[in-house]
């Protein structure tokens, strides 16, 4: 009976690991590694690349910045409203791309926000600003979630000793809360950063350039077919699993 | 001296009722209850970690509305809350930062006294629970806190390791010029430790002064229950005209004979048990439906006069009993 249920549980978790990774080997078998090097010398692609990487991590470190005060007061303190203050955390997540895209063109572009954006002199409409502000509406939650989770991690004895030792709110949060959980953040990050590397739906309404690599991927089927736009979305893979794999082995090693 | 005055919170499932004490500058005070009685959420109060109704005073300053940060309380958690992201020597120089004036801290004594020479640049996570709790005492201590409050320090110590450990702790008031204030549920630790104890029960304190009157004359029932006094018995024993009153007696000052003998209080009654220990006998006997635990020391028991069925006399002085209040707002069945 225990010898089945090995053998049941095992059979359908690799039917998903196949089902997840069988795409990509195709993809990379299917480009080559002539055309995959082909790839990687070409200088569209790799601006692209460069381009959607840079915009996605400077995002991260603005959502950074806002996104650990929010996660960490929903982390330590419970409040009327708090689960609709978490729900709007949550609604990037549930709502279509394109929608999203329309509704940051709508608010920011020509709404109420519309003045202070361009006092600002930023300008979203085919513009890196507007590639960023999109790729942070729709991939913050990751963040924002990830360090919560990390903030719920930290007993609050820690914190309170801390006080106790003479140390300020703003000196525990640096001292001893954020680097308890700076594993969770880090994650957080890199999943926010990874999201936002994939973000086509918003990106696509806001700035269709300077092409990120969703964009130029999806240009060059939709302009010369399939051949055209494989290698790009290969170098885009291999350049975001490089990275992401690299990031999280150093962050998840074992502490000495 | 710290002085608390009708300090009242609610958090989660706990509650302070109105609690009220002082303690003196250099006191060992220790506050025994139990589990879940409020004891840990009063040192948290007292830390300024709560907010709460009441005042909290030191050396005749109000301190009710000071952050924890400016108060030099220093605070051992039960399980320590050693900073896991920092090696031995960095948890306990973690205040450094934060000391305004310098000053040449006895740091060789304590690391001496606390034996934690060679732990210094160990990671916190392979330290076993006694040398963790002389790790957290001693951050707390090189804070140099006015006041040291601690909470259940050796509940988490290896039994072979306490007597070493309540040692240290009952030498820290004058070596380094604190007032602690410690939270137990052991009397052993209480009657060790402390100058002067109070009882906390269900939130509120009910009984405070200097420990061996506490812990030998409590006030009312439920201290009694929760003090561990076996003999708790109606005042008609020993005074027929009393009603709906009681009184515990030490049963090691009974005096038990086969005949009357002249003292403040006699009893008669029938030994029902008798059983051997270490060094004593005890009886249990049976007067007027009553049964009264008697501990007697070996030389005094005559085997011959006093057994099962035999009728006996007890005797005893006054400094033996405490009567007891019964009108009481805690709740006895609680206890």
């Amino acid at each position: 009976m225990k010898h089945l249920f090995n053998l049941t549980f095992i059979f359908l978790s690799a039917l998903v690991l196949l089902f997840i990774v069988i795409p990509l080997i195709g993809l990379f078998t299917g480009v080559g590694w002539t055309g995959l090097v082909e790839a990687f010398l070409d200088s569209e692609i790799m601006l692209s690349v460069w381009l959607t990487m840079k915009v996605s991590f400077l995002g991260t470190c603005l959502i950074l910045l806002t996104g650990l005060p929010l996660a960490y007061l929903v982390a330590r303190n419970d409040f009327r409203g708090k689960s609709i203050i978490e729900s709007i955390i949550d609604i990037p997540i549930m709502i279509p791309h394109t929608a999203a895209g329309i509704a940051l063109l709508m608010a920011f572009n020509q709404g109420a926000m519309a003045p202070i954006f361009k006092s600002l002199g930023i300008q979203l409409i085919d513009t890196e600003a507007g590639i960023m502000i999109a790729m942070m509406f729709l991939s913050s939650p990751f963040l924002i979630n990830g360090a919560k989770e990390g903030f719920k991690n930290v007993d609050p004895k820690l914190e309170n000793v801390a006080r106790t030792l003479g140390a300020g709110r703003f000196s525990v949060f640096f001292r001893v809360v954020l680097p308890n959980a700076k594993k969770d953040i880090i994650n957080g990050m890199l999943m926010m950063w990874s999201r936002g590397l994939g973000e086509f739906g918003a990106v696509v309404i806001i700035a269709y350039h300077p092409m990120v690599a969703p964009v130029l991927i999806y240009d060059r089927f939709n302009n010369y077919g399939l051949s055209y736009s494989a290698p790009v979305a290969a170098v885009m893979i291999a350049v975001s699993l490089v990275t992401f794999l690299l990031v999280r082995g150093l962050n998840n090693r074992k502490r000495i | 001296m710290l002085s608390l005055r009708n300090i009242s919170l609610k958090k989660g499932s706990f509650t302070l009722k109105q609690v009220s004490f002082d303690v003196k500058d250099r006191e060992y005070f220790v506050i025994l209850g139990r589990t879940g009685s409020g004891k840990t959420l009063l040192l948290e109060t007292i830390a300024g970690l709560n907010k709460h109704a009441g005042t909290v005073s030191f050396r005749k300053r109000d301190i009710t509305n000071i952050p924890t940060e400016k108060r030099k309380i220093g605070f051992v958690y039960q399980d320590f809350a050693l900073f896991p992201h920092l090696s031995v020597i960095k948890n306990i120089r973690f205040s450094d930062r934060y000391q305004t004036q310098s000053s040449n801290f006895q740091w060789d004594e304590l690391i001496d006294l606390l034996g934690l020479e060679n732990l210094l640049h160990r990671n916190i996570h392979y330290l076993s629970g006694g040398e963790k709790q002389r790790v957290a005492l001693a951050r707390a201590i090189y804070s140099r806190p006015d006041i040291l409050l601690l909470d259940e320090p050796l509940s988490a110590i290896d039994p072979s390791l306490r007597n070493t450990i309540m040692e240290k702790l009952k030498g820290l008031k004058q070596r380094f010029h604190i007032t602690v204030i410690h939270v137990t549920h052991n009397f052993r630790e209480a009657a060790y430790l402390a100058d002067n104890i109070g009882i906390m029960m269900d939130g509120k304190l009910v009984q405070q002064g200097p420990v061996q009157d506490v812990l030998h004359h409590p006030t009312n029932i439920p201290i009694a229950k929760f003090l561990g006094f076996k003999n708790i018995l109606p005042t008609f024993l020993i005074d027929a005209d009393s009603k709906d009153r009681y009184f515990t007696v030490n049963p090691s000052m009974i005096h038990v004979t086969d005949h009357a003998i002249e003292s403040d209080y006699n009893i008669r009654g029938i030994c029902r048990e008798s059983s051997e220990g270490f060094n004593h006998h005890e009886l249990v006997v049976i007067a007027e439906g009553c049964p009264i635990f008697v501990k007697m020391a070996k030389q005094n028991y005559d085997l011959t006069l006093i057994h099962t069925g035999a009728a006996v006399h007890l005797s005893f002085p006054r400094s033996a009993v405490t009567f007891l209040q019964t009108s009481e707002n805690l709740d006895e069945t609680s206890v």
